[in-house]
């Protein structure tokens, strides 16, 4: 090869590179103006449906009994006799900055509000995913495996049930017999009230701070609270998961290389596992995500029967106190967890899908 | 054929982390209970939004700041309607009623080491004025204002405080008032004052703390979660018997039912009547209940003139509700059947079967529509909140209402909504609970019945007759020479007669006074509250 030739391999290498890095900070580019974006209509909806529900915020802070020349002046405090534009603009101007405002509800900054209430949520949806997704894939599977045999009906009623049954009563129940009555697990909370002092919370995540304290007993202790509602919890995500998986499977199981597997000798076991399921790995990655999202949502319901502090009870105390501030703050979070998750998602379908490389 | 199931070795992992979930299940597995050293509670806490006196008007805040900010005097523990000295040693009346002389106690320290004195005390409730919050009313009412507020409540040393009055208010009720709403909790002004923002007086800063004096202190408050209150070693008077009290966050009755029957709290208080019913026959605690001067009530508006502006027709309404059946069943445990605005233990108030003379009877209501111009009855709407009781007495009410031609919309909102409309007068009828916060007729007679200014731009929203657009000279009147008559026997009688006339042409319906009710397990001692205080410094075990 000439030198000539090589020169132009090598610069030919070089723009490609160039090309390819290009390609990829523009695709990075127009990730970040989608999020932006997103982030931003998120905010102006909350923001301005919030501004027309008929709750008052001003009544939240000082209460019904307040006179009038205090409400006036809290009125114009919290700047609500400014023009609706303006005090979104004001808003977007401090959210800019990071900041949230303060809750009108705990009097507190919503930025820091929410770093306490949401690692509760947090721990308890990871809890709940990892006993839907070690429960639900193999339960769909199987059911998938032995569709029609009375295994697969298991799965199917349990699923219906998991469907069917709200989390309130399921959780109520679920205390009623496995704490009040058995004395199997902690009661409501994130621990029990003789460790509450001694726990210095950290990192937000109990187990992980009561493992970090080496004190066996005090970490048992927040397993043994946690475990319940995760559990609950963690069943509704068995029930979407399972069904998913059961009916991906399916689809599977009746196409022609798992007939032609079978026929060259391979278990049935390593045919499933290995090739069916390795196919319908980025749909289930999809189901397993979204749940996950939801779970990140707060479930408000088994928050309150578990006195769990999580993020969906705090949303929903914010959004029935007209606390605006706090209601957009935790609004955009969940924007964040679903453009995050959504992210992670594609990520994963490169990772199981060779084509999406 | 090869085995369709899984092999071993891939249910392995599943079994192990199953047989470890579960060995960890049963090594937990203990038998609750709450410290020795501390009061455990589980409340609903969640209106909790700020620690400032000046400014809280929550149940749930009362009681703390009343258990961490000394007053100046407090109520007897034993009759709420007698005052005792609390950070006031004593105090002395001017002949003339109008200046009282407090003597304060010397010497004692807020958390930051200052000295208390009465120059804090004066500015302390010098501030409550000139913010103007709700709790503002308690002392306005009685002639301070911001203009005068610094000539009126004067520190001439250091352990006297001197207030003067614009009239001969009975000084028990001024003394139950300043008890009863905070306005008079000793602060820390110097600890206050240096962390004012914008000439708040110290208002934001006070949202997440209590510069006070008090056998306890508030420690830690996690908003939705729990708050722990800490015994003060350096407290002037006798000493908590308990080192700590924490309040758990529990809005689930059902939850706090199952907490405090596994003996994980102390007592739980917020639980419905059926569970209190259940839990009566429990050996492991007892049913501790008291009357408190809230009534629940159905309110009428009479200012934009329809039925309810005519007097008969507010009466039929009070015969259209089933006080006894709703006694028995929807308010058993929760509240007894009360018509007067005077509560059961206030001074002044009439007794139980005067102040309740009201019962289900559609045929006299039937017959006060006719009177009224409405034989064949009307339609209107009633709104309410999300009380427990709310919609099951609303419903009650519905059903008899229909039966004489009175047919009521129901409409049910979110607590906030309902204290909106009904402050602006945009509503029809609204039931709703009232607190008082004195043990004394004139506590309601100032609030439900006399109405200085009722014009709309008056916005006297404050008031609860005001938001009806009730508004009667004669009764203003006689509300008046009831508070100055300084004669007990006389003022009773003023008041009975004003009783009577409001239950006949008031503009609200009084249906019910509540109780406060809570389930106390049997290890927790000396469980010490009335209606208007609960004293958490007895409690022991």
């Amino acid at each position: 090869m000439t030198d000539v030739a090589i020169t132009a391999s090598r610069r030919s290498r070089t723009s490609d590179r160039k090309r390819k890095l290009v390609t990829l900070g523009l695709a990075v580019g127009r990730t970040l103006l989608s999020v932006a974006a997103t982030l931003l209509g998120l905010t102006a909806l909350t923001f301005f449906i919030g501004r027309l529900l008929p709750l008052d915020p001003v009544i939240a802070v000082l209460g019904p009994n307040t006179t009038h020349d205090a409400y006036v002046a809290m009125y114009k405090q919290l700047g609500l006799d400014q023009p609706l534009w303006k005090q979104f603009v004001a808003y977007l101007g401090h959210l800019v900055q990071l900041d949230f405002g303060s809750a009108l509800t705990t009097g507190k900054p919503v930025a820091s509000d929410i770093a306490r209430v949401f690692p509760a949520t947090l721990e308890l949806a990871s809890v709940a995913i990892v006993i839907g997704t070690g429960l639900g894939i193999p339960a769909g599977v199987l059911s998938a495996m032995y569709r029609g045999s009375p295994l697969d009906h298991i799965v199917r009623f349990v699923g219906l049930l998991g469907y069917s049954t709200p989390h309130f009563w399921l959780g109520l129940m679920g205390l009623a017999l496995f704490y009040a009555t058995l004395g199997l697990v902690g009661g409501p909370g994130r621990i029990d009230v003789m460790y509450e002092l001694d726990l210095e919370p950290r990192t937000g995540f109990y187990l992980i701070d009561a493992a970090l304290t080496g004190d066996g007993a005090l970490f048992r202790d927040v397993f043994s609270h946690i475990v319940l509602p995760g559990s609950i919890l963690g069943f509704g995500a068995i029930t979407y998961i399972s069904r998913m998986t059961r009916s991906f499977m399916i689809e599977q199981l009746s196409q022609e290389y798992v007939v032609t597997a079978r026929v060259k000798g391979l278990s049935w076991a390593r045919t499933v596992w290995v090739h069916a399921f390795r196919n319908v790995a980025v749909q289930v990655v999809t189901v397993v995500v979204l749940s996950y999202a939801f779970l990140l949502e707060g479930a408000v319901l088994t928050e309150t029967v578990f006195a769990w502090p999580g993020f969906g009870r705090y949303l929903t105390n914010a959004l029935l106190a007209g606390d605006m501030n706090a209601v957009v703050g935790c609004t955009i979070l969940i924007g964040v967890i679903f453009v995050g998750l959504n992210l992670v998602c594609d990520l994963l379908y490169r990772i199981f899908d060779p084509r999406t490389r | 054929m090869s085995d369709h199931r899984p092999s071993p070795t891939a249910r392995r992992p599943f079994a192990r982390l199953g047989l470890a979930c579960c060995l960890m299940l049963a090594s937990t597995a203990i038998q609750a209970a709450t410290p020795k050293t501390a009061l455990v509670m589980a409340w609903n806490i969640d209106a909790i939004s700020t620690f400032d006196p000046a400014q809280v008007g929550e149940v749930v805040t009362n009681e703390l700041l009343q258990n961490t900010c000394d007053s100046l005097v407090d109520f007897d523990p034993a009759d709420e309607r007698k005052m005792i000295p609390l950070f006031a040693e004593s105090w002395t009346v001017s002949p003339d009623r109008k200046t009282i002389t407090f003597k304060l106690r010397s010497g004692a320290k807020f958390p930051s080491g200052n000295i208390a004195t009465a120059q804090d005390l004066a500015l302390s409730m010098q501030r409550v004025v000139k913010l103007g919050f709700g709790n503002a009313t308690t002392l306005t009412e009685y002639g301070f204002a911001k203009d005068n507020v610094e000539q009126r409540i004067v520190a001439p040393d250091d352990t006297t405080l001197v207030l003067t009055f614009d009239k001969a208010y009975p000084t028990t009720l001024v003394l139950q008032a300043i008890a009863a709403n905070r306005v008079s909790a000793i602060m820390d002004m110097k600890t206050v004052m240096a962390n004012q923002q914008n000439g708040d007086l110290g208002n934001k800063y006070l949202a997440t703390h209590t510069e006070c004096i008090g056998p306890y202190r508030l420690a830690q408050w996690n908003a939705g979660e729990s708050v722990l209150l800490q015994a003060n070693d350096n407290y002037w008077g006798q000493k908590p018997t308990l080192k700590r009290v924490l309040i758990k966050h529990v809005s689930e009755s059902g939850t706090q039912r199952l907490m405090v029957g596994q003996g994980d709290v102390d007592v739980a208080r917020d639980l419905t009547p059926e569970d209190l019913k259940d839990l009566e026959s429990s050996k492991d605690m007892s049913i501790a209940k008291v009357l408190r001067p809230q009534l629940y009530l159905w309110t009428f508006n009479l200012a934009e003139g329809g039925p309810f502006a005519n007097e008969k027709v507010r009466l039929a309404m009070r015969y259209l509700v089933d006080y006894e059946g709703l006694g028995k069943t929807v308010m058993a445990n929760l509240g007894v059947p009360r018509a007067s605005f005077a509560q059961l233990g206030a001074v002044g108030a009439l007794d139980e079967k005067q102040g309740q003379p009201f019962k289900l009877d559609l045929d006299k209501a039937k017959a006060l529509l006719t009177e009224a111009g409405y034989p064949d009855g009307f339609t209107a709407k009633l709104i309410f909140g999300t009380l427990q009781h709310a919609a099951p007495i609303a419903q009650s009410v519905q059903q008899n209402a229909a039966k004489v031609g009175v047919n009521l919309t129901l409409e049910r909102m979110a607590n906030a909504q309902l204290f909106a409309k009904v402050r602006g007068r945009e509503f029809q009828s609204a039931m709703q609970a009232w607190q008082t916060s004195v043990p004394d007729a004139h506590g309601n007679a100032s609030r439900l019945v006399y109405n200085p200014d009722n014009r709309p731009e008056a916005k006297l929203t404050q008031i609860p007759v005001w938001r009806t657009g009730f508004q009667s000279k004669e009764l203003n009147e006689k509300v008046d020479a009831a508070l100055l008559e300084p004669d007990a026997a006389k003022r009773d009688a003023l008041y009975a007669e004003l009783q009577n006339e409001v239950m006949a042409k008031g503009p609200m319906a009084i249906m019910f006074q509540m109780y406060n009710t809570a389930a106390v397990r049997n290890d927790l001692k000396n469980w010490t509250w009335n209606g208007f205080r609960t004293y958490y410094a007895p409690a022991a075990k």
